[in-house]
């Protein structure tokens, strides 16, 4: 296959897209390791020179960074976890057992994806407060512990395993949880730390419910501790946000860099489906 | 399976329960609230029947909300809906080579937090010393202040959530993209059909289930996460200027202390949204091709 004039245009225009979609991340990159003089005077050189570790440092030495390392890990861990249970299950039952409402009560689950959430915060937010979970990383995670598109996904999968498989296995007595264990899991594992990945690095970036949550700086995470940094209108001290900004950003960076390929696949698979 | 289904109804237990605790109740306590004059703290609730509902639908905040709103979708649409669409097109069926690294590197700016992004975007935008003004430099223009303008600050937001859910769809509708047949337009292209031909009668209609599921969720996520740099950049600002419906329920509820307000608030964005559902399902029916 060579590559003709109108293609080599369309590969141009591509890569010119991927170059101004990622400019700000080597932006970001790029001034975490500059002084704040090179910040102001070299906007647009993506180079420091000479690079320092100076932002970096003072991130250390100022904050308690790995508190709120230590407290968005916490939430996103336990959300991770909990989304996965509560999407297996429901995912096994949907599939798994015949009722009147069925399609319903799916409908009803799959729909809360699609309700934008900004209409929930306040009667949640209530709800929180008599629960006496307000400041607390419990009330972030428990609302969060269910995900629509989670029991769909899980669905989808648990659907593609052979009915006879699971006839046999009930016939031979096993228990239903036996059947999820044994038989399911096992089948529906890439789908399943796929969601996770997605699970964990979507609650690892969020922002506004623990926002309304937490208030004590003591709890905060790590989104909610990097816009001290720009409190101040025109804040001064870009290098040390971006600093926080790369540590924020790097266990996703990561988790991508070791499995890109396996995400994507398990997202268009999902697409597809959907 | 019969013996199993006791158990199985078990398992939907715990979803349902958040789901109904968490998802649908909000939905009924933001209809009672809206009734109420109430500050959240104070124990006195004071009924006001339909007063917060008129004193929104009378007031210019309102109309400039709804602008806002319908502006933020319509420039979220563009980057996040068309954008996405063209180049999942170009990906998949323009370029015979280069896919796979070129979409592992369209992907990556979705890994990023809103809150990290909105902060990357406000040193671009910075109109004194940031990239953005230094460029616009080279050709002579002065920096507007991106957040403090009026239009211009809906659109640097939208930029903002733009950039960052670029990729999600991308990926969403390549994965539609390349499961149309390759026989049918290889078919069509040894009739020497245009690629715009291809485009357009097989690739469109063989694609809007997938394009209408990314469309739908494109105006979700205008509605709900411009609240991110909304809030971290501009407050809503400037008077008012970047508050869209979602914004102005929060803001009513924690930094006014108007709960009945908010609540109404939210009951019409539930409304609104219903009514645009409704108007999605009978489009779907008309115009969406359902492989079976």
């Amino acid at each position: 296959m060579k590559t003709d004039r109108p293609e080599l245009f369309f590969h141009l225009l591509t890569i010119a897209l991927i170059l101004v979609s990622l400019w700000p991340v080597v932006f970001m990159l790029s001034a975490s390791f500059k002084d704040l003089s090179q910040v102001f005077a070299s906007p647009l050189n993506p180079f420091p020179y000479p690079p320092t570790l100076d932002n970096y440092l003072d991130v250390l030495g100022r904050f308690n960074v790995f508190r709120f390392v230590g407290n968005t890990f916490f939430i996103a861990f336990f959300v991770t976890l909990f989304k996965l249970a509560t999407s297996i299950l429901a995912g096994f039952a949907f599939v798994y057992y015949r009722f009147k409402g069925r399609e319903w009560l799916f409908n009803s689950m799959l729909l809360t994806f699609f309700i934008p959430t900004t209409v929930l915060i306040m009667p949640n937010y209530l709800f929180l407060s008599k629960l006496g979970l307000l400041n607390t990383p419990y009330g972030v995670i428990l609302p969060e512990i269910v995900d629509g598109m989670g029991i769909f996904l899980m669905r989808q999968a648990m659907r593609g395993i052979p009915k006879p498989l699971f006839e046999t296995a009930a016939l031979e007595g096993a228990g239903a949880m036996t059947v999820l264990r044994r038989l399911c899991l096992p089948l529906v594992r890439s789908p399943l730390i796929a969601a996770g990945i997605m699970f964990f690095i979507n609650s690892w970036n969020e922002y506004f419910w623990p926002l309304l949550v937490l208030k004590d700086k003591s709890q905060y995470t790590l989104s909610l501790a990097m816009q001290m940094f720009i409190s101040a209108e025109g804040g001064s001290e870009w290098g040390i946000a971006m600093a926080v900004a790369v540590v924020t950003s790097l266990p996703p960076l990561l988790l991508y860099l070791f499995f890109q390929r396996f995400i994507l696949d398990s997202f268009m698979q999902a697409g597809l489906k959907g | 399976m019969n013996r199993l289904t006791r158990a199985g109804s078990l398992y939907f237990l715990p979803a349902s329960l958040v789901f109904l605790l968490f998802y649908y109740w909000p939905l009924v306590m933001n209809g009672f609230v809206s009734f109420f004059s109430w500050n959240m703290i104070s124990p006195r609730m004071r009924f006001v029947g339909f007063a917060n509902y008129q004193a929104i639908l009378q007031s210019s905040e309102f109309q400039k909300v709804l602008v806002n709103t319908v502006l933020f979708i319509v420039f979220l649409l563009v980057f996040d809906f068309l954008l996405p669409y063209f180049f999942s097109f170009v990906l998949s069926h323009v370029l015979h080579h280069g896919q796979m690294t070129y979409r592992v590197l369209l992907f990556l700016p979705s890994l990023l937090s809103l809150a990290v992004t909105s902060i990357i975007f406000l040193w671009i935008y910075n109109p004194v010393a940031g990239p953005l003004s230094e460029i616009l430099g080279w050709f002579g223009l002065a920096s507007p202040r991106w957040f403090k303008t009026p239009y211009y600050v809906l659109l640097a937001i939208s930029t903002i959530v733009g950039w960052k859910f670029f990729g999600y769809n991308l990926i969403y509708l390549l994965a539609a993209m390349v499961s149309v047949p390759k026989e049918m337009i290889e078919a069509a292209e040894l009739e020497n059909a245009s690629k715009w031909t291809i485009l357009k009668d097989i690739i469109v209609p063989r694609t809007s289930p997938a394009a209408m599921y990314v469309f739908v969720l494109t105006i979700v996520f205008a509605l709900q996460y411009v609240m991110v740099p909304v809030n971290m950049l501009t407050q809503g600002g400037p008077d008012q200027h970047s508050a869209n419906l979602s914004y102005v329920i929060y803001q009513y509820a924690f930094v006014f202390f108007q709960a009945g307000r908010s609540a109404a608030f939210a009951v019409l964005t539930i409304l609104l949204f219903v009514l645009f559902l409704l108007w999605r399902g009978k489009v779907a029916e008309k115009g969406v091709y359902y492989e079976n």
